[in-house]
């Protein structure tokens, strides 16, 4: 059984007769050890969906879902008060900006063990040994020096380890990184999903890995879903998603990366923007910037199939050629650049 | 003198050993410390190339960009423009200047003034240095550089706030490119936008640059992207300049360790590509305290006792400079 | 799918196509109107501050009484609905026998134009300080700051009477006064906001662009300042208008037989126990036309201040 399991959520905003939905009916769930990236644009609606599952949406927002089960248990039919418990100490999530993450005010010691107290309680000493304990576990230098510093007195990485910490602190066992190494270096970078695909490893903890950046989770997932204005688009194994595209949206992205081009040629663009809350097309979400999309496409929405075992928003999902199949119409509205 | 004549043989632009120290206030008691934020870099650039300019943060990039563009007066060396010393500016050497170096900036929301409309942002440059147009002339040169950055007429009247991320940095273009300068100092122009419109825009600086003739400093943090458009890449490190030579040639075969580090460091899309290596441990040191001996030895897994004393200088090997005591065994 | 000689209005005139579909976002100002318009406070302010400035743009046409007219056969004779009323005067009249109803639609007019002058002066005044003191930074900021920095030291209305004791007793004076005493709030205000303003990328833009001085701190930075100004200035008309009744009251302001509140309630004094309304129709106005303006106040900080937005 699934760790997580999220069917149709669905995520609203705005007045009741004209809602925005920044996530639409997205399904996906993760396993126990299992490594989910979830990548797509700013406006895909990435962020909102972990939000929603760790109920961090609040009104004006409105949250639905078949259901959003959390190994077992439904956490849309839960009293608010369990789904808190579990929130807190079986799921964890770390942001993007470790440092808004950090209370200013406090020690890193002090915001650690505050974390423990709250879930794990013991005394005090036992919580400073977890604490030392957990400094260590994340890789901090010298860690019993660090515990007295202020977050100003800390790198971006160091502090996103510190967040990290905080994470781990509970044993949760899923952890979900929203655009964790966003804000930071490379090199930096390179540390940190070394160091949270390490615990990840570790402890058999499902980690939800939010990004925008295909490589790195191409590198980072086991299986990845790509979103796109709130609707999950196509999903697969890591290893084969990015080497044969199904979805036209997945193709075109691949060609605008500049690694995918060769010499100092122009980029492939997608042309236009993605669609906002005054603009969302009739029909495919895509159709206005698919350089295949046709009639069919634009006056209706796709839904989700099973295509060569890969789950597909698409009319006309992509052959291994990188052709859509089952067209029999030329190209229309997209332009072929 | 003139920065516009090209002269045969003189570079386009030319950094000469470029310094830039800020003192930093430590607060009471303590005496102020200087950062060396940029330590001695040098460069030439040839019209119509882009030298690519790259590094992490606190690496001195931003600062060269600031001292490429006048924002800021370096503390030591000189910046020339072909072959002319750039130093006090009179009025109309500041404005020949302005002619010459214009900057695109990296955040496409805080770079346009947002109570100001694009038909505005668009005609201070030509307002404030070709004070010769009249107010006719001035529009329909600002309408016809939209028409080249791909921006419609009637965007002329609106405000920055009703664009998207992508249509701003075609506004931020535009404004570098109104002046018709040689050079353009692009600061981080696409590491905020979308892959789709970061592609978009990489398009339109490089039609550009063979529209106009234009040269880039292209500062950046992506090797990707760099890889991409540029011609020349100048890696950096604390001020200064650890590795500099043709962009293909550096992506082939990288050969200081910082650049091996950085291009290790990049995850890969493609399987093939990916370099089995160990991550970089440590971090950047602090530029107001910075180690002794080679900036980067604390973090180089080829660090000895020579390294750790003696500041390795830039140097010729294999076709490009490196600064780095031991490239010979590496390589 | 690349190719290099792609004329770069192609994919272009696609984006702007997307762009033309879009319903377009509100304008700033619809969209503040907006938000202004949920206040149910701020609303009500707005429109007891029309109804106030339209009675004071009129007051010569609408008062019943030339306001220091005396009518020696009716000193402090009570509001009509009271015994022994005279049904000449609908709020009666005061001790020499003016028309109260009359004062207060006279006073109306003395009230918001000393509140708007006092806000002009040492707003415009304000503004060139503070941005001269964020702009330049250095000793100038020093400077100028340290001295707001005294004045905020001393309680204002000690200040603005020291003041109008130097410049003599008088409206103006007064008026004076009242803008010295305001001044810091502007200057700290705007100094604040263009430092967080010089940090941003369009002031250096237009530095590389070539804008001088004068041309980043008014037409550049300027305008982007203006909205916590805005609201400080409505908040200000209203003190300006307690703080002018009263050095008014003290007897420092608005001179007798001048129909200013603060100075029909300083006449008014002896008669608090026998004829209350003489006192207590002043002090009421003092009281709506300052709440008025500070609810529009709130409200104009809540729609303008992008945090108390959702």
């Amino acid at each position: 059984m699934a760790l997580l399991e999220v069917k149709n959520l669905t995520v609203e905003f705005g007045s009741e007769d004209k809602p925005f939905r920044a996530v639409d009916s997205v399904s996906y769930s993760v396993d126990r050890g299992e490594v989910l990236g979830i990548v797509g644009e700013s406006g895909s609606g990435k962020s909102v969906s972990s939000l929603a599952i760790m109920g961090l949406i609040d009104f004006p927002g409105r949250v639905t879902a078949d259901s959003l089960t959390f190994d077992g248990q439904d956490l849309l039919k839960m009293p608010a008060k369990k789904r808190r418990a579990i929130t807190g100490k079986d799921i964890a999530m770390i942001f993007q900006d470790p440092m808004s993450a950090l209370n200013p005010c406090f020690t890193v010691e002090a915001q650690i063990m505050e974390a423990l107290k709250v879930h794990e309680g013991g005394n005090k000493k036992q919580r400073r040994e977890r604490t030392l304990d957990l400094l260590n576990q994340v890789g901090i230098p010298d860690p019993k020096s660090r515990m007295t510093a202020y977050p100003h007195q800390l790198s971006g990485g160091m502090s996103q380890r510190i967040v990290i910490a905080m994470a781990i602190a509970c044993q949760p066992r899923l952890l979900i990184a929203d655009e964790p190494t966003t804000a930071l270096d490379v090199t930096i970078q390179a540390q940190i999903i070394d160091l949270l695909l390490k615990l990840q490893d570790d402890s058999d903890m499902g980690l939800l890995l939010i990004t925008h950046d295909l490589a790195l989770v191409s590198e980072a997932a086991n299986r990845i879903q790509v979103m796109y204005a709130g609707q999950l688009f196509e999903s697969g194994p890591a290893d084969s998603i990015f080497a044969a595209p199904r979805h036209p949206y997945t193709q075109a992205l691949l060609e605008a990366l500049p690694e995918r081009s060769t010499g100092n040629d122009r980029l492939s663009t997608i042309p236009g923007v993605v669609p906002g809350q005054y603009d969302r097309p009739k029909g495919c979400l895509l159709a206005p910037r698919c350089r295949y999309a046709n009639d069919h496409c634009i006056q209706d929405r796709p839904e989700v199939t099973d295509f060569n075992g890969r789950d597909v928003r698409c009319f006309y999902p992509l052959n291994d050629q990188g052709q859509p199949t089952g067209q029999t119409t030329g190209q229309t509205a997209g332009e072929t650049v | 003198m003139s920065f516009l004549d090209t002269k045969p043989g003189v570079p386009l632009l030319e950094s000469d050993d470029l310094v830039r120290h800020y003192d930093v206030n430590r607060g009471l008691g303590k005496p102020s410390a200087t950062v060396k934020a940029l330590d001695g870099v040098s460069f030439t650039l040839e019209a119509q190339k882009t030298l690519a300019v790259v590094g992490e943060s606190g690496c001195g990039k931003s600062t060269l960009g600031r001292q490429l563009t006048l924002i800021e007066k370096p503390s030591a060396g000189q910046l020339k423009i072909n072959g002319e010393a750039v130093g006090d500016l009179s009025d109309k050497d500041a404005k020949m200047f302005r002619r010459t170096v214009q900057m695109i900036f990296q955040n496409p929301y805080g770079s346009l003034n947002p109570r100001k409309k694009v038909g505005q942002i668009l005609g201070e440059p030509v307002l404030l240095n070709m004070d010769h147009l009249g107010r006719k002339e001035r529009e329909e040169r600002v309408r016809d550089t939209m028409a080249k950055v791909g921006l419609r007429p009637e965007f002329y009247g609106r405000y920055p706030h009703m664009f998207s991320g992508g249509q701003r940095q075609r506004i931020s273009i535009a404004r570098a490119l109104i002046l018709e300068p040689k050079v353009i100092v692009a600061d981080e122009p696409v590491s905020a936008l979308d892959v789709s419109v970061q592609a978009q825009v990489l398009n339109l600086m490089m039609d550009l640059q063979e529209e106009m003739n234009v040269a880039y400093v292209f500062i950046s943090h992506d090797l990707s992207v760099v890889r991409h458009i540029a011609d020349d890449v100048m890696v950096m490190y604390l001020g200064r300049v650890a590795e500099k030579g043709p962009t293909e040639e550096i992506f082939a075969k990288p050969l200081h360790p910082y650049t091996r580090a950085l291009l290790a460091s990049a995850p890969k899309i493609d399987p093939a590509q990916r370099v089995k290596a160990e991550p970089l441990t440590g971090e950047l040191p602090s530029p107001i305290n910075p180690p002794s001996g080679c900036a980067f030895h604390k973090r180089c897994p080829f660090a000895n006792e020579h390294c750790a004393q003696v500041r390795p200088e830039l140097r010729m090997f294999e076709g490009r400079e490196v600064a780095c005591h031991r490239v010979e065994e590496i390589a | 799918m690349t190719s290099q000689n792609t004329p770069s209005t192609a994919p272009q005139n696609a984006v702007d196509d997307a762009m033309d579909t879009v319903g377009k976002p509100p304008s700033p100002f619809i969209e503040t109107w907006n938000y202004f318009r949920k206040n149910r406070g701020a609303y009500v302010g707005l429109i007891v501050i029309a109804i106030i400035l339209f009675v004071a743009a009129f007051a010569t046409f609408i008062a019943p009484y030339d306001p220091i007219l005396q009518d020696r056969t009716a000193f402090l004779k009570p509001p009509i609905w009271m015994e022994g009323a005279d049904p000449r005067y609908i709020l009666g009249t005061d001790a020499v026998g003016r028309d109260i109803l009359s004062r207060l639609i006279h006073g109306a007019q003395l009230s918001v134009s000393i509140g708007v002058f006092v806000v002009i002066i040492s707003m415009v005044t304000g503004i060139i300080l503070g941005i001269t003191a964020g702009y330049f930074r250095g000793w100038i900021e020093v400077g100028i700051m340290r001295l707001m920095d005294t004045m905020l030291a001393l309680p204002s209305l000690i200040m603005a009477m020291a003041i109008v004791a130097i410049l003599g007793p008088g409206l103006e004076n007064a008026m004076l006064a009242i803008a010295i005493v305001q001044l810091p709030h502007y200057v700290r205000l705007s100094r604040a906001s263009v430092v967080t303003e010089l940090n941003k990328e369009y002031v250096i833009a237009s530095q590389i662009a070539g804008a001088g001085h004068m041309r980043q701190m008014f037409i550049n930075i300027l305008p982007n300042c203006m909205a916590p100004l805005i609201v400080q200035g409505t908040l200000g008309i209203s003190s300006a208008i307690l703080d002018a009744a009263a050095l008014g009251f003290l007897g420092l302001g608005a001179q007798p037989p001048l129909p200013e509140w603060g100075t029909m309630l300083a006449e008014a004094r002896e008669f608090v126990g026998s004829a209350w309304w003489v006192i207590t129709f002043p002090g009421l106005c003092i009281l709506v036309t300052v709440l008025a303006f500070n609810l529009m106040g709130d409200g104009l900080r809540d729609a303008l201040d992008p945090k108390m937005k959702r």
